[in-house]
């Protein structure tokens, strides 16, 4: 409702208005499900449309709101959480503009505005969502301070929305030293006030189940999953296995991971003579699957190593974290495998893929009892030899490794470890299902090692006597240059937009590297890396008095910095001058200050008949600073920089000598 | 020693000392604030470093914006303030004139008063070094006029905090006797020189005008009256120069402010019939015979500081 104390909005200015709270809006629209965000931003151009002249009935506003809220509660299933509570602050953005006539109205909607980009934030922290979110603000402040014109009655029609933007942006590089510097001391929460909600729509990523199909987004998902830098030797590509979930459970259509009940013993390893040193830096998730190389030595603090050499963060990894690993190619990985393992490792699902177990149980019939090894051989030698890789699979029917194995012969990852898992658990070897990320590409510029969600990877393990688990890649056997090879090789197959000048390569490097420099000083600081803030000036840990002793230092400086500068246009720019004005205000505290319309000469017989034993010194530089201004120069040569530092030297002294 | 708050009135020109220059967050200002610690506070708890420098970057361009809010008003010279003198009733166009540095943006400052009158607020601009605003203010009794304290604000950057500065000039402002509405016509010329200029008969009709109270019945036009069906009475057309004395003591039976009135409205209708008057008033030396703003100004002056009765 219009109030009728607040001016009503002029055209132009509701334009700003609901343009800016559009430019809020968008960044958050691009996180949140397509259909709700289709949904609410028609909604959004709807309201607009219809409001654009006057505001709508109360009722019709009502209805409105109802509507869209019950549409986006249905949509997201009824789940309170963050993504809810986003789309639903979406929503209400979406009719605000309904009721948008008075400056106050205006008001109100930028300040919800202003939220969106920080809601964004919470969904994501990607660079678009950080340029489109920064871009926003800056509008929405802009629209703020053609608002706060509008209240005063000076509307200057002549000022430019650029010059507009230029203005606020101002005001934000004025605070900025100030939020730097609150951003590094701010008491960070050790804990949570409240639960972190999970987010109701999951991201790609490795999931605890693997069902045919569903790997298809995640294959062409090109957002980064992990960086790694190593300390010392760096793995050849062909041992690049970032190990992740580990399935043992199939139910004829779903690879599942087995839940592992507190007390399971821990596996033997006997680590092989390499050794690799490396930390790991991941991108959120919001889940608290961690990977590792094969094969983890031991589990970072605040993580825990499942019996299949499965790691998990203990905590959600809603930010970016990092974790130091060692890891070593296993000699002997559980060189005794327990008959319930066993037993475990061998299930298959009754009246599944017929045709594959006939022939599992063929080829066992033909090589014997112990001669495991050549069974798997003879199956990677089929593999190889008759089958062909491709994304473009058809949807799978009920014996879906049968379909692959005999009639489509084609498919990725996800078929061959599956196919060849249940083809080894038939012939009685037993076999898992190892899902993780394969491969990385080398950034040059940052000297790290980056994989994307298009490098998830399934391969199998095989457990033979005498040696334990061994990785077997029947992927790797089809098509290797699709697995260890780097994004950019597979973007020049492909034909690739940045193909076409040679810098692209180097581009894409500084982009990733850039961005890796942001996770590391702004996602991924936490209260850690705020205690060690201060370690190089010997301060070793900060204790919370400190710091906000600290905090309060700093907030005190911002301030004094914005005076400063906004004051700094205003300082004389002439140094002469401003050495003589700083030597004349130095006679105020004897009450003798020059006024300002008083002439230099005038002043000094001035402060000569009250201190006549100061007046030698000030007479001599008063001349010299006349004949500066006003006669050509200084009498023999002397420099502008001389008589500077004379003025600036002079100091009257505050107590008549005479008189002790 | 700079007062914050002015306890009496100063005289202009004055420099506004940041000292006296109040900021506080408007209405809108504590709603950004709110909307800020909820954004602090969420994103500490989800640890959300982006949506952490989000909202401390708009915490410290709101408080650039208090800042500016106060750079805007610190350091304006108040030169001067004047209006034109009105008459009682009429409001009161108060002018303030400022000027300032250059080098700082001024702009979207208000002038109002301290809230005793209610006035549509004026703008000043200061876009070229100094400008000037007008504040019309209500009056009400002749005399000099207790100007209130004046009130320069902003709200400019971004609408979030107001800053504000009293300034209470010390001014000689004078509001004039409000004019008789409906009285009798100017009294007649003084001394032989001026009647002997009058045509003998009467008859040189200037032109005709409504009856008011006080007006002599002969010079009632009663043919043209009964034609128009209201009294209309002959105004006779004096020469120029005709001098006319106005004199406190010649009027009797009204009361004492009503004498004021009658007063300052044949000076206005000396001064439109362009005569010569002069005005007598009890305890003040005689003014005039003259004519003309100046003089018009100095009667109507002496009638607005007379002793209230």
């Amino acid at each position: 409702m219009a109030d009728p104390a607040t001016p009503a909005l002029d055209p132009r200015t509701r334009r700003w208005v609901l343009l800016s709270a559009g430019a809020c809006l968008l960044p958050l629209l691009l996180q949140l499900p397509l259909l709700i965000a289709v949904t609410i931003a028609v909604s959004a151009v709807a309201v607009v449309a219809m409001s654009w002249r006057q505001p709508l009935h109360g009722l019709v506003r009502l209805l409105l709101s109802v509507a869209l809220i019950a549409t986006v509660l249905a949509m997201s299933d009824f789940s309170i959480g963050r993504d809810t509570g986003c789309a639903l602050l979406a929503a209400m953005l979406a009719i605000k503009p309904s009721e948008t006539f008075s400056l106050r109205d205006a008001r109100s909607l930028l300040g919800f505005a202003l939220f969106a980009p920080f809601a964004t934030f919470l969904l994501d922290q990607g660079p678009l969502s950080l340029a489109l979110g920064l871009a926003a603000t800056l509008l929405a402040l802009a629209a703020l301070q053609l608002l706060a014109d509008v209240e005063s009655g000076d509307v200057r029609r002549d000022a430019s929305p650029m010059q507009r933007i230029a203005g606020t942006a101002r005001l934000l590089a004025l605070g900025l030293p100030l939020a730097l510097a609150a951003f590094w001391l701010f008491p960070r929460l050790g804990s949570p006030l409240w639960g972190i909600p999970e987010r109701a729509m999951a991201s790609t990523g490795l999931s605890d189940r693997m069902s045919p199909g569903d790997w298809i987004d995640l294959m062409g998902d090109d957002r980064p999953a992990l960086r790694a830098r190593f300390f010392g030797p760096v793995p050849a590509p062909s041992q690049m296995y970032w190990r992740g979930p580990v399935m043992w459970d199939f139910d004829g259509r779903t690879w599942r991971q087995p839940r592992w009940m507190p007390g399971w013993t821990e596996t033997a390893v006997e680590p092989g003579p390499q050794r690799w040193d490396y930390e790991i830096e991941m991108e959120p998730t919001d889940r608290r699957q961690l990977v590792a190389l094969d094969l983890l030595i031991s589990a970072p603090g605040g993580s825990e190593l499942d019996p299949d050499h499965n790691l998990q963060s203990l905590t959600q990894l809603t930010g970016v974290s990092r974790w130091r690993m060692q890891s070593a190619p296993p000699r002997r990985y559980e060189a005794s495998l327990s008959a319930e393992t066993r037993q475990y490792a061998l299930r298959l699902p009754p009246n599944f893929n017929p045709r594959t177990l006939a022939l599992a149980r063929q080829w066992r019939l033909e090589a014997g009892p112990s001669a495991d090894g050549a069974i798997v051989t003879r199956a990677l030698d089929w593999i190889r030899r008759d089958f062909a890789y491709t994304l473009e699979t058809p949807l799978a029917g009920r014996n879906s490794v049968d379909e692959f194995l005999f009639d489509q012969r084609a498919g990725f990852c996800q078929h061959f470890s599956s196919s060849f898992v249940v083809l080894m658990r038939g012939a009685g070897i037993p076999a898992r299902v190892v899902t993780g990320y394969a491969g990385g590409y080398r950034n040059s510029v940052g000297g790290y090692w980056l994989v994307r969600r298009s490098d998830a990877h399934a391969w199998a393990e095989v457990w033979l006597r005498g040696r334990g688990w061994v990785r077997v890649d029947p992927t790797a056997a089809v098509a290797p240059e699709r697995i260890y090879d780097t994004l950019d090789d597979r973007r020049s197959v492909a034909g690739g937009l940045l193909d076409g000048f040679a810098g692209g390569r180097s581009l894409i490097d500084v982009g990733d590297w850039l961005r890796r420099g942001w996770n590391d000083f702004v996602l991924g600081f936490d209260a850690n890396r705020q205690q060690r803030l201060l370690r190089p000036f010997g301060i070793d840990r900060l204790d919370d008095r400190t710091l906000v002793l600290l905090l309060m230092l700093a907030v005190a400086l911002g301030l004094l910095w914005m005076v400063w500068f906004s004051r700094r246009n205003e300082r004389e720019p002439d140094p002469v001058l401003r050495a003589w004005h700083g030597l004349t205000r130095r006679y105020r505290h004897l009450g003798l200050e020059r006024a300002p319309d008083e002439p230099a000469g005038r002043w000094v017989e001035r402060v000569a008949a009250a201190r006549p034993e100061l007046a030698g010194e000030l007479r001599i530089l008063s001349d010299r600073f006349s004949d500066w201004r006003y006669a050509d120069g200084e009498p023999g040569g002397r420099s502008t920089r001389a008589l500077t530092q004379a003025l600036r030297a002079h100091r009257p002294s505050p107590r008549n000598g005479n008189n002790g | 020693m700079v007062w914050t708050r002015p306890r009496d009135p100063e005289s202009l020109p004055c420099v506004l000392h940041r000292r006296r220059i109040y900021v506080l967050p408007t209405r809108f200002g504590m709603f950004y604030a709110v909307l800020l610690f909820v954004m602090l506070l969420g994103s500490l708890n989800y640890n959300n470093n982006p949506a952490l420098l989000l909202g401390l970057m708009l915490a410290g361009a709101g408080l650039a914006s208090l800042v500016a809010a106060q750079m805007q008003l610190s350091g304006l010279e108040l030169v001067a303030v004047d209006a034109e003198p009105v008459a009682a009733g009429t409001p009161l166009g108060v002018r303030l004139y400022a000027r300032a540095a250059p080098g700082r943006v001024r702009r979207g400052l208000r002038l109002d008063d301290d809230g005793s009158f209610d006035a549509a607020p004026g703008i000043l601009n200061l876009d070229r070094g100094s400008g000037e605003s007008q504040l019309l203010l209500p009056t009400q009794q002749r005399g000099w006029f207790d100007l209130p304290k004046l009130r320069l604000s902003t709200t400019r950057p971004l609408g979030l905090a107001r800053a504000w500065a009293y300034v209470w000039p010390e001014s000689p402002l004078l509001v004039y006797p409000a004019p008789e509405a409906n009285g009798p016509p100017l009294p007649a010329g003084h001394g032989d020189r001026v009647q002997a200029r009058v045509h003998p008969t009467g008859d040189d009709v200037h032109h005709l005008r409504g009856y008011r109270t006080g007006d002599a019945r002969r010079a009632i036009a009663w043919k043209p009256s009964a034609r128009r069906d209201t009294l209309l009475v002959r105004e006779f057309e004096q020469p120029i120069g005709a001098e006319v004395v106005l004199d406190w003591r010649e009027i009797a039976g009204i009361g004492y402010e009503a004498r004021i009135a009658r007063l300052a409205r044949w000076i206005d209708e000396a001064e439109r019939e362009g005569r010569r008057y002069q005005l007598r008033l009890p305890g003040h030396a005689a003014l005039g015979p003259d004519r003309g703003p100046q003089h018009r100004h100095a009667c109507l002056r002496a009638l607005a500081l007379m002793p209230h009765g």
